[in-house]
């Protein structure tokens, strides 16, 4: 009795102080094997590698039953808490396996019918959806932001499972980012989706992001934009209704709905941008009844929402231009894309920022081009996500335009590209 | 294959004079049809491809019923002069043509498909997503017992039988008239049936949402109807998206 006491005991006390780990196990679309069989291959898979350096992924198998029927086995996300790679060993963790199914049907289209003209208002995915994979991997912030938005939605779904009083405690599943342009923040939102309806598989059937687009929602009748707001929430409704089904909505550019009501106190507000406000705000208390839907809003002018939505978002996350560290780790990951497809030809390692700090950025003939790269992403500092990742593809069309290119020409082209760049941005303030 | 188009019954369903009005606004309605006799895996896949045929064109995605149209762009290619009330030819008969070549492969696939594995049920989904759709369409054939050629019945007697029974039933006349839509088939069919075309949805659920019309079939003459475990029969979605058209 007392040994099954202290077993049990022991166990509890493991599963609180082992790391959890997660697996992503990409399921091949025309496969039918079953979950449950897959699971256990991966299993075995992975009992077979005690110990892994950080995130790793598997695309080839030794295992013919996974060369069938996966497309990859990935641990993702340890390094979103801990900083750098470390070994990690699986014997001693708590393994999550997802295996999960791309849809591929891409958006379709929710319309709200209006006076024999059908509006589209809002476009639906369901998750997984293949236009996202790989979005979560491609967004480099620090300040660990990623684990932040996902440790809140986890606490939301553990409220919500044990039935908290929201009464008493309250949450409101809204999340707001906010920042610059071209940060990634609507990116983020989806990556964020696409992430939690893998994670929440063996809960949820599906996921279905809802991307509503504001300025649809505003008629050119006087007083019927509120009703028309209250129209795509009740569409909404209907969908979170069912209980197996994981709901986000995202309202990109959230100002365009929620601007604030006392700018129409001085008159250059008209009164129908006061009832979609209010019809939004009402709505959103509506909805937060139900457990399984997360509203994500992103805006550029936080400034101009009114202060009624900001109090009821539970997050408000800025995201800002990238760092110099988080640049460095965005050109990298661009040139590895570039080396796969053989466009950077022969194939060379490049350092990480670890490594450079190990060495003491000595430079020699092993870390030559790292440097080189570390200085055009100090170089580099004050541009956006967004023009980040087209200067590659820029830098190849203004300096290179031959089908082959070695890293070391290619990163001379990419330096004369960020030069290029902050050129134009002073002739286009000139212009202005 | 026989033709079993020229003496459809419900080929002016809107003809017949609507003095029943014994249909309720409910959501859901269900039109059984009780073959008597065992019929083959092929009548099921005619009966399919005849129904969805027809859903489409009562639900205003097709503007004529589907073998009109074929002849009609049959004729527009070979170049006969027809006149057209409409403008914008070019882009609607692009549409057109679209249309009604995917409508050709998924009939094509169809019929492979009910070669590999028993079909217990078809699901037509009209707008919206697959997961949640404006309205549904089940066929369903789970209690149909499946005989081989000689001792079922024939083909077109059946399909004569399943189209009175919607005839009398009615169930397009008080639906509006709809937008195009967006079309997905899901078929039901085994784990291990190897189609190539059809993608596996292993976590689909049917929708309990939105307007639903099941036409459900079976065999009077059989004692027992196979049974069909959820966990051996699985979806499988077609991979082309229908899109409707009007003219």
């Amino acid at each position: 009795m007392d040994e099954a006491a202290v077993d049990l005991k022991q166990a509890l006390l493991n599963d609180l102080e082992c790391p959890q780990v997660h697996v992503e196990v990409h399921h091949k679309s025309n496969s039918t094997a079953k979950t449950e069989d897959i699971r256990a291959h991966v299993l075995q898979l992975l009992n077979r590698h005690c110990v892994v350096f950080g995130d790793f992924m598997w695309t080839e198998f030794d295992d013919v039953f996974l060369t069938k029927n996966v497309n990859s086995v990935a641990i993702v996300d340890t390094e979103l808490k801990v900083k750098g790679r470390q070994p990690i060993d699986l014997s001693k963790c708590n393994i999550f396996v997802n295996v999960f199914h791309l849809n591929e049907e891409g958006p379709s289209s929710e319309t709200l019918e209006e006076e024999n003209e059908d509006l589209v208002a809002a476009y639906h995915w369901i998750l997984p959806a293949v236009e996202f994979h790989g979005l979560w991997e491609s967004l480099i912030y620090e300040n660990e932001i990623k684990s932040n938005l996902l440790d809140y939605v986890t606490t939301t779904l553990l409220f919500s499972d044990k039935n908290v009083n929201s009464n008493l405690i309250a949450w409101n599943r809204v999340v707001l980012l906010h920042g610059p342009p071209g940060t990634g923040k609507t990116s983020l939102c989806k990556a964020l989706a696409q992430k939690l309806a893998i994670r929440l598989s063996h809960r949820y059937r599906y996921g279905q992001f809802i991307e509503i687009n504001s300025h649809s929602l505003f008629s050119k009748w006087f007083s019927e934009s509120g009703k028309l707001v209250t129209k795509m929430f009740q569409k909404i409704h209907e969908l979170i209704v069912e209980k197996d089904v994981l709901i986000f909505v995202l309202i990109d550019e959230v100002e365009s709905l929620t601007a604030a009501r006392n700018a129409s106190r001085a008159g250059t507000e008209p009164s129908d941008a006061i009832r979609v406000v209010n019809a939004v705000l009402t709505q959103i208390d509506q909805i937060k009844r139900y457990p399984n839907v997360v509203i994500l809003t992103t805006s550029n002018i936080t400034e101009k929402i009114d202060v009624a939505f900001v109090d009821r978002a539970d997050i408000k996350q800025y995201i800002g231009p990238p760092s110099q560290a988080g640049i460095f780790n965005i050109y990298v990951s661009c040139i590895e894309e570039l080396m796969k497809c053989q466009i950077i030809y022969p194939r060379q390692q490049l350092l990480t920022l670890r490594d450079l700090e190990m060495i003491g950025y000595l430079e020699n003939n092993v870390s030559k081009l790292s440097l080189l790269l570390n200085d055009i992403s100090r170089k580099s500092e004050g541009l956006s996500g967004r023009v980040l990742r087209k200067l590659p593809f820029l830098a190849h069309a203004f300096f290179i335009q031959s089908p082959t290119v070695t890293l070391e020409k290619f990163l001379q082209a990419l330096s004369l590209a960020v030069e290029r760049q902050f050129e134009e941005r002073i002739t286009l303030k000139e212009n202005v | 294959m026989e033709k079993a188009k020229s003496d459809h019954p419900t080929r002016r369903p809107h003809s017949r004079p609507n003095a029943l009005h014994r249909r309720s606004s409910r959501e859901d309605s269900e039109v059984s049809v009780v073959f008597p006799g065992l019929v083959t895996r092929e009548s099921c896949c005619c009966f399919t491809s005849e129904l969805v045929k027809h859903i489409l064109h009562q639900r205003h995605q097709l503007p004529l019923p589907y073998e009109e149209l074929l002849r009609f762009c049959q004729r527009q290619q070979e170049g006969e002069v027809i006149r057209r009330p409409k403008k914008g030819e070019g882009s609607d008969s692009r549409q057109c043509q679209r249309s009604l070549s995917d409508l050709e492969e998924l009939m094509v696939q169809l019929e492979t498909f009910f070669t590999l594995t028993a079909v217990p049920r078809v699901l037509l989904l009209l707008g919206g997503t697959a997961m949640t759709p404006k309205e549904m369409y089940v066929i369903d054939m789970e209690g149909v017992q499946v005989g081989n050629g000689e001792e079922s019945l024939r083909t077109r007697p059946c399909l004569r039988q399943i189209f009175h029974a919607l005839f009398l039933a009615d169930p397009f006349s008080d639906l509006r008239s709809t937008s195009p839509m967006s079309v997905v088939i899901m078929v039901q069919g085994h784990r291990d049936c190897g189609t190539e075309w059809f993608r596996p949805k292993l976590n689909y659920k049917v929708p309990v949402r939105g307007h639903t019309l099941t036409v459900r079939m079976s065999c009077g003459a059989s004692p027992t109807p196979a049974a069909y475990s959820n966990e051996e029969y699985i979806w499988f979605q077609a991979p082309i998206t229908l899109k409707g058209f009007h003219n």
